[in-house]
Formats: structure tokens, C-alpha cells, sequence
């Protein structure tokens, strides 16, 4: 409890240095953010005008705190190009990119854990090299060329066999949710190879860990389980709280591979949307959303740390 | 001095031939070499210039003129992968850099407390009989403020912990804003996730080397913090630093991929393998061939940054390398009756018996 009290601590310390860095960032901006956001060939007077609608003229302690007062209620202000909210942009982006992200992760658990737990309990030599092998290679594969090989492969038009659309997603988004489904399975299948091929990693090594680290798998032969049984009930079991902490870490490097891949299969996702508004200069919405994109990253971070505690309690009576 | 250790050379010999034995070890040395050789000559030469272009030769087959084939403006891409490899190479070590020197500061910060703690202990017997001490190689050990350490080191670990979970990508974007992309914001981001990954990773072992008897008698024998952790914590959490720094460059190299993919790496016109792969992705459909050659080339070279870390591994470390237990080991004594401390270097040989 203490811990998750001083993790919880440490979030919020954490969420007001990386707001201040965000702000930061927006205003060293060689030249004026008003400047900027109004075009090359706006007036002066139209430049003016924004800054007074910004509240640019304000001193900067006074711009950071109202826009960190906005935050906090949950008005992240409004995107200079459709006027719309920026906070309903972001759910709006956030409908494609979490089910990506679910999706991709559900295929990569299942992928690298049981490839994992394969690659040491497969009883012939070679397939565990085969499957050791296939783990180090995926790792080394740029998130982009996979998503390629996969359009090449089984997109529709392109590829080998075209069964899957490669390109877009439904206007009426999840109102038709068998289409929109159909159109997230390559990216998902793309992010999960990638992201499963560094879990399958993991997973192996944990397991070798805990079986020659420690006498527990030896144990629970001598009560008479197969190696095989006693290394996927106990060992991955005490492998869990290891393998929660990668997987953490592993989903904070996954959302690059999520970008790219938004951007290669055209979603109008979360990554695609900030990389839009970065290149068009909309540099409210842009602070709104790195700030949004941060903050779920250090509560993810959070998550972990207390899962890891909970999952593995000698950690508790170790402090 | 009298330090009768294995001498550094012959020490990396070992590691060396190590590396060298092991066949994903000698494919990793083999590529990276070829890598280094051709960044080299890229330098210098390219089959084709990179602004040859040619408009009635775009997304040409591969051909003696153009080993790879030509790209969507005609221009050679082996050439471009050529002078791409030179740019990533830069990328990589820069990277590896920032991430070693942020990973070492953080790291030493962590640990600086174990120091300050020791410095406070011994600090109140030690001074007492050092007053009168006139040996040359004795020095005061100077009492750090305990207080003032413990803060760096739990700040650095609460900084660390809080951070790591901010993603490479997040942070180029950060500064993607305010400078536009380049090869700086690459570097900087990469740096700086990967010298918090390092300093986390490294944490452990430094903290076993910090608490070791030998880094105790180092501070004994009158050593400063800072010529303890140079001369003693850090070469001993050595190898875990280069294993991790070893994958910090391969993720680079897919981390530039995707950041140019995304606009925010390296600005267009500057030849990468990010730069050379984000082209032929957009002409998928017309000529998937060139994707092909060139995603290969990447996952060739990460591949290798991987496999080399993975073989350093095995073959920097005493307790799987059996080459590397040979060493002769210095001990200090400290019996002497009249508080006076006295050195004695003592060489054991620790010799496997089948070996």
C-alpha cells in the first residue's frame, strides 16, 4: 500500500515535469507560436489577433498555468483547422488506436508466450534452435517492412493471397463493426509479430531463469510433474511478475511501431492524427495531444510497477 | 604501481576470439565489418551519384547499370543505400554515446548514496586514526554529505523510473516540433531512452559492485568516489553496459526507420535507410521488388548490433567465459598490529583443471 502510495506520488511528480517539458517545447519554438500557427502569408493583423486569442501576450508562468487549469477540467482547447474540441479529436483518434493496440497485444501474448515456452520445452533440438532463431530475427525487423511483407503477402489487390484490405478505415467507424474489424487485422497482425517476436524472447529467458535459478522446477518433478507440466504451471507462474515488467517497457517501444504502422495502412488513428497536426503547425492541438500521449504512457508505467508488486509478494516482504 | 592483473590486451583478446568462435557471433563481426567498411567508401564513392536521376528510368529492374534497380525519380538505390548506411552509422554511434554517458551518470547518481553511506560509517572511526597518518598512498576520505547523496541517488531512481515508460517516438515528436526533424533529434531521443533503459538495467549490478568487499578496501585504502567508480565500479559493470548498449544501436537503426517514415527523422534529402525504405514503401504496389533489398539490408544490420550484443554477452562475462578466469587476483591485507596499513600484492591463479 505504502508503495503503491509513493508510485502513485511519483506519477503525478512525473505527469507535472513532462507538462512543463511539453510547454517548453511548444515555446522554444524559433520564432512566434502565433507566427507559425497563421500561415506564412498571414497578416499582421490576423497574427495579432491570435495571439490575443491564445493569450500569447501573457507572461509564460500565467499561459502554462491556465493551460494546465484547462487540462486538469478537461478542456484541452480547441484545433485550429476544424475548430472542433481537441479532447473529442483525440477520443475520436483514440476508437482506431486502442483497438489496434488491443489487438496487436492479445496477438503478441499469444504468439510469444507460446512460441516462448515452446522454444525451451520442444523436444526436438532443432525446433527449439528454429523457434530461438525466428524470435531474434523478429526483433531485428523495422515495424514498416513487416507491415509490407504483409500487404505483399495477403493484402487485397497486391498480395499473394488478397483476402484483407490494406488500406483506410470505414467513414461510419465502429457503426459497422465486421468491416472496420476487417480493416484493423493486418495492422494488429503486423504490430503483434513485431511485439511478440521481443516477448517470445523474454518469455524464454524468464523460463531458463527460474529453471536454473532455484531448485522450484526441480521441486515439483520430485512431486512428480513432467518437466513440461511443472515448467508451465510453477515456472511461468513465478516468471509472471518478470514478464509483466517487459511487457510494460516493451508496450511503451510498441507505440512506434503503432505509428508507423497507422501511417502505412492509412488509419485515422491517434499516431497518424499527431503527425498531421505536427507537420500543419496546429501546435495547441499538438501540446494537447503529446501531453495526452504521455500521461497515458506514465500511467501505464504505474500500472506495471503495482501489478509487478502484487504479482510477485517477496518483493512486499523483501522492503 | 604494482598491479599484477592480466594485462588489458590480453583481456580483450580473449573476448575477441570468444565473439569470434561462436557462429552468430562471427555473422554479427562479419556484417557490421562490411557495414563499417561501406559506410567507409560510401564516403568517398557510390556506383551512381545520388542526384543522377533519370525520368524515363524510374523503378527500373535490377540491372548491371543499377545493381538494385532505380527508385521513383530514377535514381540509383543502392547508392542511396550506400550513403544511407554511412548516415545510420552515425546515427548508431552518436546514439550509443549519449546513451553510455546519460546511462553512466545516472547509474553512478544511483550509487552514490552506497558511497556516502560507507564514507559517513567509516568516516567517524577512520578519521580518528588518520590524523597522525603519514603514509604518502593514504588520504583523507572525504565525507560526503549523506543527506545531500541520498538525495541525488533517490532522485535519479525515482527520475528514472518515472520516465522509462515515455516512448523514444514520444520524445523525437517533443522535439520534432520546436527544431524539425534532423538527425540531432534522432540521436537525442534515442540517447535518452536508451541511457535511462541503461541506467536501469545497469542498477543492479553496480549496487553488487558498490556493496563488494574489493570496492570497501578501494575506499580503505583511500581512493576518492570518483577514483573508486572509475577505477572499480565501473569496469566491473562493464559488460552489462556494452550488451545493452550493443541492442541501443540496433534499435536505432529501427527507431531512425520510423521516425523518417513518419517525417519527423532525417529531413528528406539526406540519403538513410529510413529515407531509402519510406520511398520504396509509397510505391509498394507499383514496385514491391526494391522493398525488399532494402528491408533486408536493415534487418540484416540490426540483426547483427543484436547477435554481437548477445555474443559479447557470453564472452565478456568470467562466470560463462572459462577463458576469462585465468586472471591473477590482487588481494590487500590489513593485519598489521600498529594500525599501520600495509599493501601486499598477492597473485592467485584460478586455472580450470580440464582446461
Amino acid at each position: 500500500m505504502k508503495f503503491t502510495l509513493q508510485r502513485l506520488g511519483l506519477l503525478v511528480v512525473a505527469l507535472a515535469v513532462v507538462s512543463v517539458l511539453i510547454f517548453a517545447a511548444i515555446r522554444v519554438l524559433p520564432g512566434d507560436v502565433a507566427a507559425v500557427m497563421a500561415g506564412m502569408n498571414a497578416s499582421p493583423a490576423r497574427i495579432a489577433a491570435l495571439r490575443a486569442e491564445l493569450g500569447l501576450d501573457e507572461p509564460l508562468v500565467v499561459q502554462y498555468l491556465s493551460w494546465l487549469k484547462g487540462v486538469v477540467t478537461g478542456d484541452f482547447g480547441t484545433s485550429m483547422l476544424t475548430g472542433q474540441p481537441i479532447a473529442a479529436i483525440v477520443a475520436g483518434r483514440a476508437a482506431v488506436t486502442f483497438p489496434l493496440i488491443l489487438l496487436g497485444l492479445a496477438i503478441a501474448l499469444v504468439l510469444g508466450i507460446s512460441l516462448g515456452c515452446a522454444a525451451v520445452l520442444a523436444r526436438r533440438c532443432w525446433v527449439r534452435s528454429l523457434l530461438q532463431a525466428i524470435a531474434v530475427v523478429g526483433g531485428a525487423v523495422p515495424a514498416l517492412w513487416a507491415g509490407l511483407l504483409l500487404i505483399l503477402l495477403l493484402g487485397s489487390g497486391t498480395g499473394v493471397l488478397s483476402v484483407l484490405p490494406t488500406q483506410g478505415f470505414p467513414q461510419d467507424g465502429w457503426a459497422s463493426p465486421g468491416r472496420a474489424l476487417t480493416c484493423l487485422v493486418l495492422p494488429a497482425l503486423t504490430v503483434g509479430i513485431i511485439v511478440g517476436a521481443s516477448i517470445m524472447r523474454y518469455t524464454r529467458s524468464a523460463l531458463l531463469d527460474v529453471e536454473t535459478n532455484g531448485d522450484v522446477i526441480a521441486l515439483a518433478m520430485a512431486c512428480g510433474m513432467t518437466r513440461r507440466r511443472a515448467m508451465v504451471t510453477v515456472g511461468l507462474r513465478l516468471a509472471t511478475p518478470q514478464l509483466v515488467s517487459v511487457v510494460g517497457l516493451t508496450f511503451a517501444e510498441m507505440i512506434t511501431g503503432v505509428m508507423v504502422v497507422e501511417n502505412l495502412f492509412a488509419l485515422p488513428g491517434i499516431g497518424t492524427g499527431l503527425v498531421t497536426d505536427i507537420g500543419q503547425r496546429d501546435l495547441i492541438a499538438v501540446q494537447g495531444e503529446l501531453l495526452m500521449l504521455a500521461a497515458f504512457f506514465l500511467v501505464v508505467g504505474f500500472a506495471v510497477d503495482v501489478a509487478h508488486r502484487t504479482l510477485d509478494p517477496r518483493l512486499e516482504r523483501a522492503a | 604501481m604494482n598491479r599484477n592483473v592480466t594485462g588489458k590486451s590480453s583481456r580483450l583478446r580473449i573476448v575477441c576470439a570468444s565473439i569470434w568462435r561462436r557462429p552468430t557471433g562471427k555473422f554479427a563481426v562479419v556484417v557490421l565489418g562490411l557495414w563499417i567498411a561501406v559506410a567507409a567508401v560510401s564516403l568517398f564513392w557510390t556506383p551512381r551519384s545520388l542526384w543522377d536521376t533519370d525520368g524515363f528510368n524510374t523503378w527500373a529492374a535490377p540491372s548491371a547499370a543499377h545493381w538494385l534497380g532505380t527508385d521513383g525519380t530514377g535514381a540509383d538505390v543502392f547508392s542511396w543505400l550506400m550513403a544511407g548506411s554511412a548516415t545510420n552509422l552515425l546515427i548508431a554511434v552518436l546514439a550509443v554515446l549519449v546513451a553510455g554517458l546519460l546511462g553512466t551518470a545516472l547509474t553512478a547518481a544511483m550509487i552514490s548514496a552506497r558511497f556516502s553511506r560507507g564514507d559517513a560509517d567509516r568516516g567517524r572511526g577512520a578519521d580518528a586514526d588518520d590524523t597522525g597518518s603519514v603514509s604518502g598512498t593514504r588520504r583523507n576520505v572525504r565525507v560526503a554529505g549523506p543527506a545531500g547523496s541520498s538525495a541525488l541517488a533517490h532522485g535519479s531512481v525515482v527520475a528514472v523510473d518515472a520516465l522509462i515508460s515515455i516512448p523514444t517516438i514520444l520524445v523525437a515528436l517533443m522535439l520534432a516540433v520546436p527544431f524539425g526533424g534532423s538527425i540531432w533529434v534522432i540521436v537525442a531521443a534515442c540517447g535518452l531512452s536508451y541511457g535511462l533503459n541503461l541506467a536501469r538495467v545497469a542498477r543492479p549490478a553496480a549496487l553488487l559492485v558498490a556493496n563488494s568487499a574489493y570496492v570497501e578496501a578501494a575506499r580503505r585504502a583511500g581512493g576518492s568516489s570518483w577514483n573508486v567508480l572509475v577505477h572499480h565500479v565501473l569496469p566491473n559493470i562493464r559488460p552489462v553496459m556494452t550488451v545493452q548498449l550493443s541492442m541501443a544501436a540496433g534499435t536505432s537503426v529501427l527507431a531512425e526507420a520510423g521516425l523518417t517514415y513518419l517525417g519527423v527523422g532525417v529531413p528528406s534529402g539526406t540519403a538513410s535507410w529510413g529515407h531509402s525504405l519510406a520511398t520504396s514503401a509509397k510505391f509498394i504496389a507499383v514496385y514491391p521488388a526494391t522493398v525488399l533489398w532494402v528491408g533486408l539490408t536493415v534487418t540484416l544490420a540490426v540483426l547483427a548490433l543484436n547477435l554481437f550484443g548477445d555474443a559479447l554477452r557470453d564472452a565478456a562475462d568470467p562466470l560463462t567465459n572459462p577463458a576469462l578466469r585465468q586472471n591473477s587476483a590482487r588481494i590487500v591485507t590489513d593485519d598489521d598490529a600498529d594500525g599501520d596499513h600495509d599493501y601486499v600484492t598477492v597473485s592467485i591463479r584460478i586455472t580450470e583443471a580440464d582446461e
